[in-house]
């Protein structure tokens, strides 16, 4: 597998089943962070989180740790954290402010559009040391939508526009919530880690089908979830108890994919016409003072649960926040969570919104933890050699056209967005480097 | 000795209890420690200001806590199959802050807690603050804030309160 002939990697997805190597061979996971985080549109991170210049955040786009930094002049840059001098990480912290970046080994400096500013004891430099060859190396495309910023490490490939179309309505969505039209990542985040791989969590955003199981402990005696949202006296119905089986509300549900990879799920229906508390009511009072009464109403209904901007990012329409999927190695996976704050509205709105985040996304959550849990033990499951495959095969020739969206739909409890994903991935996987 | 009896060793008993309680996997008697209007807090940062505009590990009020308390006694809890087992240490208890009047008081003290389930053990350690208000021979838990060392780190999933 190492040389990734492109016949032996397209043997591992079929109609319907994915095989076990795809979760656990150590050399198609090289070969994922060369040929997929390698040079796919990968979330970086949101403007607001860098509202100033010198305001930088530090992540890491497959194996590559990479500086989103604002500059002077106001553009945001995605810089490779790696002098350029021995190799040293330029910034160790996760975020912070700094008007230059100054690598802690030797002292070299940086502007913040990766620039070589100074070095220390110039005199010593080779006669034909020409610093402008030694600005930090820039992710060599970066696009962005209402503020949240993507960066190919590729030079070539599909552009921005092309991989971001089908979605950024999903984006609208929820960048539409908040009064002022702007979002601020800037409420802390949630960390956690399994031991798995990546995909299993990249899977299960989109996945309805787990809900009533593997959720099953969210659930109260009437088949009822917890409220999740503010102003919610309770949460979605998810199974009926009496028949013992998911809710038909839950089963109407619909999956969509668009391209590329991504897809998303269709609301979660809850009582949207009870939805009351003084934050909530005051945020919609806000909302529509500043788009109208009909077009805050037109906002406030509930259109999406979560959206997979594939292959590392998700949006949740329902209790809101912004996921972001950092592939560890093939059996370790990091996921952040940010809580968004709607820029413009009660301030008792967004509290409500991280409060109720921290108790369905927190590693401490009732929500999350009982993922992490499905996914540590499906790791267990796939080191079994004696079975290869993977089913996949929910709802598999039901797809239908929706032109709405001009998207594919199908019902959520399918397997749909999966088997898009791995056309996707198939895609990434196919093409040599 | 206070002059209400609320001496630095009852209210080092109180909140060894408490401690005692979890371990013992108790939560419903550990959640009846909590005042109607008390809070379980875990930040996420080190020095959090407020639990309102930074997410948190746990922020629990009396109504998120019952949440969590049923759903640590549900069945089909698939993180806690197998369960977790936990030890509290509690030590350096320090009584920070104590209003006699009011019958308020705020202890100090260091937390460390081991955690094994399903082949793997794991140490959590950390300052916690407990906010106390007597409640006739003893204490309700107006606050427990429990501030981790690591508590920015990416955690494996946390199923039981710390």
């Amino acid at each position: 597998m190492r040389n990734g002939h492109a016949e032996e990697i397209g043997k591992l997805i079929e109609p319907g089943r994915v095989h076990r190597r795809v979760y656990t061979d150590p050399d198609l996971f090289d070969l994922e962070m060369e040929r997929i985080f390698g040079r796919a549109w990968l979330f970086v991170g949101h403007t607001s989180q860098v509202p100033n210049p010198g305001d930088f955040i530090t992540t890491d786009l497959g194996r590559q740790p990479v500086i989103m930094v604002r500059h002077r002049d106001g553009s945001v840059q995605v810089l490779l954290n790696r002098c350029t001098h021995r190799g040293a990480k330029v910034v160790n912290e996760r975020r912070g402010h700094a008007p230059r970046l100054t690598c802690c080994y030797h002292g070299w400096t940086f502007d913040t559009d990766g620039r070589l500013m100074t070095v220390p004891v110039p005199e010593g430099c080779a006669e034909n040391f020409d610093k402008d060859a030694f600005g930090l190396a820039r992710a060599p495309r970066v696009g962005e939508y209402r503020g949240f910023v993507f960066a190919s490490l590729a030079p070539k490939g599909q552009n921005f526009e092309d991989h971001i179309g089908p979605v950024k309505g999903n984006i609208d969505d929820l960048v539409d919530r908040a009064p002022d039209g702007a979002l601020a990542l800037d409420a802390g985040m949630h960390r956690y880690v399994y031991n798995g791989n990546w995909k299993l969590q990249v899977e299960n955003v989109l996945d309805s089908y787990h809900v009533p199981f593997g959720h099953a402990s969210t659930v109260n005696k009437d088949g009822v979830q917890f409220a999740r949202r503010e102003g919610d006296q309770k949460g979605a119905m998810v199974v009926e108890t009496e028949k013992k089986q998911t809710a038909a509300s839950w089963k109407d549900r619909k999956s969509f994919i668009a391209g590329n990879g991504h897809g998303w799920t269709s609301n979660t229906t809850l009582d949207d016409g009870k939805r009351s508390s003084p934050a909530f009511d005051e945020y919609k009072k806000v909302l529509a003072e500043k788009v109208g009464a009909e077009r805050a109403n037109d906002i406030l209904t509930p259109r999406l649960h979560n959206s997979l901007i594939y292959p590392n990012m998700s949006i949740m329409g329902l209790n809101i926040h912004v996921r972001v999927i950092k592939p560890i190695a093939v059996d370790r996976t990091e996921v952040t969570i940010y809580p968004i704050r709607l820029v413009g509205a009660p301030e008792a709105m967004n509290f409500g919104n991280i409060r109720l985040l921290n108790v369905t996304h927190s590693a401490a959550s009732f929500v999350q933890t009982d993922d992490l849990e499905s996914f540590v033990r499906a790791q267990k499951g796939l080191q079994s050699t004696m079975t290869d495959w993977v089913d996949i095969s929910r709802g598999l020739g039901a797809e239908e056209p929706d032109r709405e969206r001009n998207a594919t739909r199908e019902l959520a409890t399918h397997e749909m967005v999966v088997r898009a994903q791995y056309k996707a991935w198939l895609g990434y996987m196919h093409e040599a480097a | 000795m206070a002059a209400d009896g609320s001496s630095r060793a009852a209210l080092e008993d109180f909140i060894i209890h408490e401690a005692r309680l979890l371990d013992a996997r108790r939560f419903r008697d550990w959640m009846a420690l909590f005042a109607d209007d008390g809070t379980y807090w875990v930040p996420a940062v080190p020095d959090q200001k407020s639990p309102f505009d930074q997410a948190s590990l746990f922020y629990d009020d009396r109504d998120l806590m019952k949440t969590r308390v049923e759903r640590l006694e549900h069945p089909r809890i698939h993180v806690q199959t197998p369960p977790s087992r936990t030890a509290h240490l509690i030590g350096n208890v320090v009584v920070e802050e104590s209003d006699q009047a009011k019958g308020e008081y705020v202890v100090g003290s260091t937390l460390i807690v081991a955690e094994y389930r399903d082949d793997a053990q794991r140490i959590f350690a950390g300052r916690q603050r407990h906010h106390l208000r007597r409640h006739g021979e003893t204490f309700r838990i107006v606050q427990k804030r429990v501030d981790l060392i690591n508590c920015d780190g990416a955690f494996e999933a946390v199923a039981v309160p710390i």
